[in-house]
């Protein structure tokens, strides 16, 4: 009886192994071996140490692998829930030298803009299947534009998502993306707005991709960005396109310190938009003290989401959030959850076992644009 | 005065059959405008009705209306943003009605068994569904000034482009011996039919399925409890051409509605509750009898939440017999 037992500890008790076998054993099970709610890593080499490098909330961090004597077979074990998608790095250590490199087990790897990492996903997952390109869906345009700002004192490039079927005597809804770029190239953003609209889940609208230039600076309660934002951007693009004049037809939307510079631009200018879309929101405070323990980049966020928290305000009528329940920022996610609807919003919430990453807000992109920006759907009955 | 509702034509086509049915000669208008730019693609439509077709192209001559009245065109525009803000302004208050209800609702259920006659509860219940009533009324009340706010300050009656189309429109249906209207963007074709002034002769046969099964009704009800936000309550939308009386047209129910929720599904029959709300799946054909009531055998939801064929043993009976005639089909539904 094999059943229960995992493949791993079902080839140690084969010890010893030449070559051959730990090569077709890895051949049938590949990388990492799932199995129920556990996952296998598995390395092969030598080395003086190897370990999981993740970040996952609750689980250690390094996961130390472990060698099967006499082999160069290196193997750990964790514990892994159903749906669970996990981002991981190995790490080798050979006397004072250490390396880290995605697993070369592994061919699935995502992409972000510090690098790439190889990709856990347990039993369950599935990545959406509107995430891939789908030749049926009629394809919106990205246009790329600029206006001066002069809040910021530069020219800002701004990439322009007009929908399929785009025309002038209508009118359309507006969303303003932080980190455009990255939401582009990691997030697959056209791809999904492309089939979100295809598929009546979402109403066609107009997207602004922003990206920043010191993002650290800019995006955490910066008054010159909130000020582009609002007051030089959105009546830019109004100007230049046909927008519904409507705070409840704006919404802004950013992940991580994004999503930080999407509330603090809300908060700064009250009524402008109708809703925002925080992902993993670095929504950090302090409930007593200044000990964050961020470092120096979250000393304006917390000094933001503190004076928030203690005056909270209403800037939008409606908020989705998402967040990851493997990523540190949750515990800080949550608790804004009850401060927001208290303040008088509607906060639609989801969680996912993911981490703080970019396929995880684009796999919550779906939910959030689909309850933001409500498609045709319910008027079709073909 | 015939009239035919079909199920959705995509699985099982039906529409020939139907027509064939009804004996008609002479070439059958079609209105398709639901289908959007795709108006023009009529060659399956075509084939299936038998090839004498007319299409009337509604969506495509609404939008040479807008490109040639350009003060249509901006009435038009703000008459949607309008109606945009009115519809948000009803949702926002007929979720918190919907609300209200399902908590009185699941309170009413606790009760069941040890409070069974507690007819404070079951009171609170029919008046919280009042307020969803009211709520829908007060809706359709707004919008009808919103209608008449908006003629009064663009007549489109004086309109001469809307005059041509609806003269050559007139025409075309007063050469058609039958009336198709298909499925598609419900808002549309309601848009296309009013700006238009459709008027469909009592005398002419109509075949119609899924949205255009829904336009002929008094009063069109939106519904989708899967669509990717979740569930979202059954919301009026518009005023339809009042043909079929009595009637909530809900094409696609199985795949649409969550009938297995029977709480839900008796909110809703009891919130429509003096006309029959009638699931039209694939496969569904009914031809309304002479007086315009549904026929026997009709799928309808009943006050109960449960599924009912109407004139089953249960006690069912056409709906326009008498005013209420739903309550007195199902009476507090079989079992209860």
């Amino acid at each position: 009886m094999n059943q229960g037992r995992l493949a791993v500890n079902r080839l140690r008790e084969r010890l010893p192994l030449d070559g051959a076998a730990i090569d077709r054993f890895v051949a049938r099970h590949g990388a990492p071996i799932i199995e129920g709610e556990r996952a296998t890593f598995l390395f092969r080499g030598e080395a003086d140490e190897v370990r999981v490098r993740h970040r996952v909330v609750g689980l250690p961090d390094p996961l130390p692998m472990k060698r099967l004597p006499d082999t160069d077979l290196w193997a750990a074990t964790t514990v892994l829930p159903a749906g669970s998608r996990v981002e991981y790095q190995l790490e080798t250590r050979n006397g004072e030298h250490y390396a880290t490199f995605n697993d070369p087990l592994n061919q699935r790897v995502a992409h972000s803009p510090m690098g790439s990492s190889s990709v856990c996903a347990a039993t369950g997952y599935q990545v959406p299947d509107w995430v891939h390109h789908d030749p049926e869906a009629r394809p919106g345009e990205i246009v790329e534009d600029a206006l001066h700002s002069k809040s910021l004192r530069r020219e800002q490039p701004v990439k322009l998502y007009l929908p399929a079927r785009y025309n002038p005597v209508l009118r359309y809804p507006l969303l303003v993306v932080h980190d455009g770029d990255d939401y582009l190239n990691y997030a697959a953003m056209k791809t999904v707005l492309d089939n979100l609209i295809h598929r009546l889940d979402v109403a066609p609208l107009v997207v602004a991709f922003v990206a920043p230039r010191d993002r650290l600076r800019e995006y955490p309660n910066h008054a010159p960005h909130a000020r582009f934002i609002a007051r030089e951007l959105v009546p830019a693009l109004a100007e230049r396109l046909p927008l519904i004049d409507d705070p409840q037809a704006r919404a802004l939307m950013g992940s991580s310190f994004g999503g930080v510079a999407s509330l603090s631009t809300a908060v700064r200018y009250p009524g402008v938009f109708g809703s925002l879309f925080l992902q993993s929101a670095s929504l950090v405070f302090t409930d007593i003290g200044n000990d964050h323990g961020g470092g120096p980049a979250f000393d304006p966020v917390v000094k933001f989401v503190n004076r928030y928290r203690a005056k909270p305000t209403a800037p939008v009528e409606r908020l989705f959030m998402s967040c990851g329940i493997y990523e540190p920022l949750i515990t800080p996610n949550r608790s804004m959850v009850p401060v927001f609807r208290s303040a008088g919003m509607t906060v639609k919430y989801v969680e996912a076992r993911d981490g703080h990453n970019w396929e995880d807000w684009r796999d919550r992109l779906r939910d959030g644009l689909s309850w933001l920006f409500p498609g045709p759907q319910k008027f079709v009955y073909e | 005065m015939r009239t035919v509702l079909l199920g959705p034509q995509r699985f099982m086509t039906t529409a020939g059959t139907a027509l064939r049915s009804l004996g008609v000669e002479g070439p059958v208008a079609t209105i398709n405008a639901g289908w959007e730019e795709r108006e023009d693609v009529v060659d399956e439509l075509d084939t299936v009705l038998g090839g004498d077709t007319r299409h009337l192209r509604l969506y495509h001559r609404s939008l040479d209306v807008i490109a040639k009245d350009a003060e249509f065109g901006s009435a038009a525009l703000a008459f949607r943003d309008r109606h945009d803000a009115l519809l948000a302004m009803y949702r926002l208050r007929l979720q918190n009605a919907m609300d209200g209800v399902y908590a009185v609702q699941r309170r009413t259920r606790e009760g069941d068994g040890r409070a069974r006659d507690d007819h404070p509860a079951h009171a609170a219940l029919d008046d919280s569904i009042a307020v969803v009533r009211h709520v829908d009324n007060w809706y359709g009340t707004e919008l009808k000034n919103l209608y008449a706010e908006i003629d009064a300050a663009a007549p489109i009656d004086g309109s001469g482009v809307i005059g041509w189309h609806r003269g050559e429109l007139a025409e075309l249906l007063g050469q058609s011996a039958a009336v198709v209207l298909t499925g598609g963007h419900v808002g549309t074709l309601l848009r296309t039919l009013r700006l238009f002034a459709i008027q469909l002769p009592d005398e002419v046969p109509v075949i119609a399925w899924s949205a255009g099964a829904m336009a002929l009704t008094e009063r069109v009800v939106l519904f989708h409890d899967h669509g990717p936000e979740g569930n979202t309550e059954a919301e009026v939308f518009d005023r339809g051409l009042g043909r079929v009386t009595g009637v909530v047209a809900l094409p696609h129910a199985r795949r649409r509605l969550r009938l297995d929720d029977r709480d839900r599904c008796a909110v809703m029959a009891r919130r429509f509750t003096d006309q029959h709300c009638v699931l039209l799946d694939d496969g569904t054909a009914l031809e309304l009898t002479e007086d315009g009531s549904l026929p026997l055998g009709a799928r309808i939801l009943g006050i109960d939440g449960a599924v009912h064929e109407l004139g089953a043993a249960n006690g069912s009976k056409a709906v326009n017999d008498a005013p209420g005639g739903h309550q007195v089909m199902d009476g507090r539904g079989p079992g209860s």
